[in-house]
């Protein structure tokens, strides 16, 4: 290996940021070519691990038992905003089986920069105390008896009141370009469209979920989470220990979507509670704080102005946003869609980050930008119909191949593609025929929506490998598979750089113990930060086999290849089975490493795409039915088809049940949620799957090297609430004020 | 913690229930939310399901449903095919999973929903308290009538039984009682929340469904394609020229409808009034369908 | 109240005093494969055979199983369910893997009683089965894809 550092860009979700990467310059590895013919990469592969999770034997950290392990519950604020006037921990601890008690005021050896507990809580959910005992009925006994006091204060939980009054998690933001209320002004059409986006909580079926245990100075800590090295980070900087003393695993999580980010709530504290007690610690959420305190997409109040000239061509965007924030959290970038989705030199987007009582917004899939497009999109299509133009028509007139905001180009962009083949599978042109009566008498219709995201990853990220003496591969990685299928991605990317059969190559992750680092499952950049990675590190295994082989059959390296196990000669002379070369290794192992190079420069890689849903409406129930989404993702190279489909079906459907039923209602007396449980906060189910069509463009971008992926796990779900309520607006020639298209709501609109 | 006791017979569980904080245990698909969210706190559950209370029995022209028959076992029996309404609610209802375990009695005897009711971090009127949240703060689920508690009430089962014309048979260490299915259900006043007529010691022991009607239909809409209470549900039953209508989701308790006004009493507030149009339209669309 | 559990052909003597099946099986049985999701009967990933039929769990008194058959996912593991489960794998009918088990038990159950069921009888049996991650489609293939091999 020859190492280097190089100063590079890393971008995450838009997010710039310089780093020092490392890398090889011996890696030599050739950009596979669009047409390459690939013996595994692009087609169909089951999961590495699929038999042992359909057989319930892969063990998430809700499953992780260890001898002597105490299980902790912990207090929440039942009330939006209070004050804890007392709090009885000796009562707690004097409860038999409890070991330890800990609130607000109790000294912690953990340092975190926001207190733990909180002495006044903002939120209802919000922990106050924690208790840690020898079985879960002991730690609610625990509970009990800490006989919390509170003082209620008074909650503010409506956005507009927030906004009125100026209270703020950040500073509003003002992104402009050029001068939009100017170019409104002098357009020739104007549309303004203002809606409400809800609040949409990832409800991943396993809850936020930790188990620490420390040995000694060392902690080990299973976290169900996206991502393990941060969550080393944030451990070993609470207790003030050396990163390689802290060993996260993380090797099966049930769902994330975006929520479980670094070691949480749940891992901090169960580490500081097994520090305490000298016992392996449990802290599990149950559904309730899950709902509450797992984290959600922030409601929005968004209105979008757009002008156009009669040719279609959009003159200016003025775009606000009002997002619900909670108590802090990322101002997630909900104007995204308005500044890049279409070619307009005159934009003003404002932001206004509202700070309420409730739990910090966090991350839910494409956050920001997914709420932005169903705001954003549903705008473009009242600008089609202002201009009697077609929707997909007036989009194509738009469409830009350079990044408005940088002025930078994009390393690929394969959109125009989307939308034919959407339009195509969708019966697009039939699309007046639809709203004919069938008899049935529903109300049916079709629409559309572009989708736009990051996904081109980028460094640092690293993988090793070792080949054995029976040509059986170990790829590791430092990845966290959350059920996207990256670890089979690995396997299939490795298992062809090596040439080698699939069941010949096994991935792990999941682990930090190993050390070799791979970036967090989100941001859609597993697949483009790892791949790469993985197959850097496969190729310098495969040229030290074939020079190994090259000795055992005398003959140069470079008159072999290997192939489905096989080595061959050009000449067909040698056709051997790699075990001929390997079983000569006796215990040693062929290892080689690789890791991700810099994304390139002058370019803004982002993913594309189209959805077009169709729609029944019944209008004496104000029932939507989703009869049908297309959906056609640009992201570049797809290394797994099967996986790759699964991803998209996973995205819609959420986007579905954003459009259709999921939002998080808060009571406006108290200010707390009275939906946070499964009963009444409704996610689909099988009966409500429409039929889902996906295509690809399957064209890699050029201009990532190495692999030529973006990043899939966020693009599906970016259009398809823009899509169906453009579908639910042709088939009524209504418009709803905002989403979920609820009973009420869609009666309403169409009263 | 609760006790736990299953008894042998109706007599055994009838005794057991005149101890202080003895409760019916069934399908326990309701009781179990009940215990969890600290709405009930039984002492001592009473596990019906060797009680002798299972089967479906012809009964003269009509149908006799023991309290325990769970709502998977009524959809699938074919005793009760001509009761199209009662057959299609327990086959909608909650979920496959549940099915199994939910029972007639228990289903007919679930408490109400409202959300403030349910939820831990309030002690609404119903639950004993002073206020009815949802009429002061969201109610956008709830029902449409005036009063002090204005839930919804979820169970499918009654007013499909209601519209064909069932009776409930209550027994107690005293005797035996039968009344109409809608008898079952009070309003709550402030001396008594209670939701059904039920005397402490008095249980459900079976449903009694008279001859067929001559057609008869459930229809309903909830929050998704299914496994979801009712949001508004009518059952519609036609004897002859006489239509029975019953509906879910509008009140607290199952309630009949007059086919000739409705909406009658059913002013609904400003969030669920919107319930009143669903209901108008279920209501137009089961009289048709039990037309000839 | 100590009880006698048949589970997965197995008889165990528990203390069961005002605990769910669910909370036994994992915490004393160590039968990890069944999972605890809601608590509260909504999403099936507690998903167990009780005498063939599946019910939830989560909501099922230990006490009141007594007497019953019980079978979970790891009972599951020879014939028809093996065929499912491998259906499952091949149509990528799981994601994450969380709520699985719990769909392969009311799979295994639907089967039994429809052998060669219909899409819609495919969504009325699974309904009660929640999967965030979306695999609902695939789980449909596997369905039928298993009925047509059986």
């Amino acid at each position: 290996m020859t190492a280097r550092f190089v100063r590079t860009q890393k971008e995450l979700e838009g997010r710039y940021e310089d780093v020092w990467v490392l890398v090889d310059e011996a890696d030599d590895v050739e950009t596979w070519a669009p047409d390459a013919d690939l013996a595994l990469v692009g087609r169909p592969a089951p999961r590495q691990d699929g038999a042992a999770r359909a057989a319930g034997r892969v063990r998430f950290t809700v499953d992780v038992h260890l001898a002597g392990m105490l299980h902790a519950a912990v207090l929440r604020s039942p009330v939006a905003h209070g004050r804890v006037r007392s709090l009885d921990l000796e009562a707690a601890l004097a409860v038999t089986g409890v070991r330890a008690a800990i609130g607000p005021e109790s000294e912690l050896s953990l340092t975190t920069r926001a207190p733990l507990l909180a002495a006044e809580p903002a939120y209802a959910g919000q922990p106050i105390a924690v208790v840690a005992a020898d079985t879960p009925e002991a730690a609610r006994a625990g509970l009990d008896a800490l006989a919390l006091d509170l003082e209620v204060l008074p909650h503010v939980v409506d956005p507009q009141q927030a906004l009125n009054e100026q209270r703020f998690t950040a500073d509003p933001s003002d992104d402009a370009r050029g001068d939009a209320e100017a170019a409104l002004a002098v357009a020739d059409v104007r549309v303004e469209l203002s809606l409400d986006t809800p609040a949409h909580v990832q409800t991943p079926l396993e809850p936020h979920a930790a188990v620490a245990s420390w040995d000694g100075d060392q902690l080990t800590a299973w976290v169900s989470t996206q991502g393990m090295f941060s969550a080393r980070e944030e451990l070993a900087t609470a207790f003030g220990l050396r990163k390689d003393d802290v060993r996260v695993r993380t090797e099966f999580v049930g769902g994330g979507f975006g929520a479980k980010q670094g070691a949480g709530f749940e891992g901090l504290a169960a580490a500081e509670l097994s520090r305490a007690t000298g016992r392996p610690v449990r802290l599990v959420n149950d559904r309730h704080a899950e709902q509450l305190d797992g984290g959600r997409r922030a409601a929005t109040r968004q209105t979008v102005r757009l002008g156009a000239r009669r040719d279609g061509t959009i003159t200016a965007i003025d775009a606000d946003a009002v997002i619900a924030m909670g108590q802090g959290g990322w101002v997630m970038p909900v104007l995204i869609p308005a500044r890049t989705l279409y070619h307009c030199a005159d934009v003003r987007a404002l932001t206004f980050p509202v700070k309420i009582n409730l739990r910090a917004q966090n991350a839910f899939r494409a956050p920001g930008v997914m709420e932005g497009t169903a705001a954003f999109e549903q705008a473009i299509d009242e600008l089609a119909l202002a201009l009697d133009l077609d929707p997909l028509e007036l989009r194509r007139r738009n469409h830009t191949d350079v990044d408005q905001v940088s002025g930078l180009p994009y390393s690929s962009k394969h959109l125009l593609a989307c939308y034919d083949r959407a339009a195509e599978l969708a019966g697009w042109a039939g699309r007046e025929e639809l709203r004919a009566s069938r008899g049935d008498g529903l109300l049916r219709g079709m629409g559309c929506a572009t989708q736009i995201w990051w996904g081109g990853g980028g460094p640092p990220s690293h993988a090793t490998v070792r080949l054995d003496a029976d040509g059986h591969a170990h790829v590791v990685t430092g990845i966290q598979d959350i059920g996207t299928g990256t670890f089979t991605g690995a396997q299939i990317v490795a298992a062809e750089e090596l040439g080698l059969p699939l069941d010949h190559v096994r991935v792990t992750g999941g682990d930090t113990g190993p050390n070799v680092y791979g970036p967090l499952a989100g941001g859609s950049q597993t697949t483009p930060s790892v791949m790469p990675a993985v197959r850097s590190a496969s190729a310098k295994v495969r040229k030290i086999l074939l020079q190994l082989a090259g000795d055992v059959f005398e003959i140069a390296a470079g008159d072999l290849e290997i192939s489905n196990g096989r080595i061959r000669s050009r000449d067909g002379a040698i056709d051997a089975a790699v075990t001929e070369v390997t079983d000569k290794l006796g215990n040693a192992t062929i290892d080689g490493s690789g890791s991700r190079g810099p994304n390139p420069e002058g370019f803004v890689v982002n993913t594309f795409g189209c959805q077009i849903a169709q729609i029944a409406v019944d209008p004496g129930l104000g029932e939507v039915r989703v009869e049908r989404i297309v959906a056609v993702h640009d992201v570049g190279r797809i290394v797994n088809p099967l996986t790759a489909s699964s991803q998209v079906e996973g995205g819609v459907l959420q986007g579905m049940a954003f459009a259709l039923s999921e939002e998080l209602v808060v009571d406006p007396t108290t200010g707390v949620p009275v939906n946070a449980h499964l009963d009444d906060y409704k996610i689909p189910t099988i009966a409500d799957v429409p039929e889902i069509v996906i295509d690809f463009p399957h064209v890699p971008d050029a201009n990532l090297p190495n692999v030529g992926s973006k990043g899939l796990g966020e693009p599906p779900i970016v259009p398809t609430a823009a899509a169906i309520a453009n579908a639910f607006a042709h088939a009524t020639g209504r418009r709803a004020a905002g989403l979920p298209l609820t009973r009420a709501r869609v009666l309403e609109a169409l009263a | 913690m609760s006790s736990y006791a299953r008894p042998a017979s109706v007599d055994e569980a009838l005794e057991l229930l005149g101890h202080e904080g003895a409760v019916v245990l069934a399908g326990g698909t309701d009781l179990a939310g009940q215990i969890d969210r600290g709405i009930t706190t039984p002492a001592l559950l009473v596990d019906l399901q060797d009680a002798g209370l299972g089967g479906v029995s012809a009964d003269g022209d009509g149908v006799r449903i023991g309290a325990t028959v769970t709502l998977a076992e009524l959809a699938r029996t074919d005793l009760l095919t001509p009761y199209a309404a009662v057959v299609t609610a327990a086959a909608l209802a909650a979920s496959p999973l549940l099915r199994n375990q939910g029972t007639v009695g228990g289903n007919l005897c679930q408490h109400t929903r409202c959300w403030y009711y349910r939820g831990e971090e309030w002690q609404c009127w119903l639950g004993g308290g002073d206020t009815c949240f949802a009429q002061i703060g969201d109610h956008r689920k709830h029902g449409l009538e005036e009063g002090d508690c204005i839930s919804a009430h979820p169970s499918d089962l009654a007013p499909a039984l209601a519209a064909c014309g069932a009776t409930i048979v209550v027994r107690s260490a005293d005797g035996e009682r039968e009344l109409p299915l809608l008898g079952l259900y009070r309003r709550p006043t402030d001396e008594n929340r209670s939701l059904v007529t039920l005397a402490v010691g008095e249980m459900v022991v079976a449903a009694r469904l008279p001859a067929p009607p001559d057609a008869s239909v459930y229809l309903r809409t909830g929050e998704r394609r299914t496994f979801s209470f009712p949001l508004v549900s009518v059952a519609a039953a036609r004897r002859g020229d006489a239509l029975t209508l019953a509906a879910a989701g509008v009140a607290n308790i199952p309630r009949a409808l007059d086919p000739a006004e409705p909406l009658a009493g059913l002013p609904g507030h400003p969030q669920s009034a919107w319930k009143r149009t669903v209901l108008e339209t279920l209501v137009e669309r089961a009289s048709q369908a039990v037309q000839g | 109240m100590t009880i006698t559990l048949e589970v997965n052909g197995q008889r165990h003597v528990v203390d069961a005093t005002g605990r769910r099946l669910l909370a036994v099986l994992r915490d004393d049985l160590e039968l990890l494969g069944t999972k605890l999701a809601c608590g509260e009967g909504a999403c099936g990933a507690c998903a167990v055979l009780l005498d063939g039929r599946p019910v939830n769990s989560c909501l099922l008194l230990a006490e009141a199983a007594a007497g019953h058959e019980i079978v979970t996912i790891e009972g599951l593991s020879t014939g028809r369910a093996s065929a499912l489960q491998d259906a499952f794998v091949a149509e990528d009918a799981l994601q994450c893997g969380f709520c699985t088990p719990g769909q392969v038990v009311s799979a295994t159950a639907l089967l039994e009683q429809t052998p060669g069921p219909t899409r819609e009888q495919i969504h009325e049996a699974m309904a009660g089965n929640l999967c965030r991650c979306g695999a609902y489609p695939k789980i449909e293939r596997a369905i039928l894809r298993a009925a047509g091999d059986a």
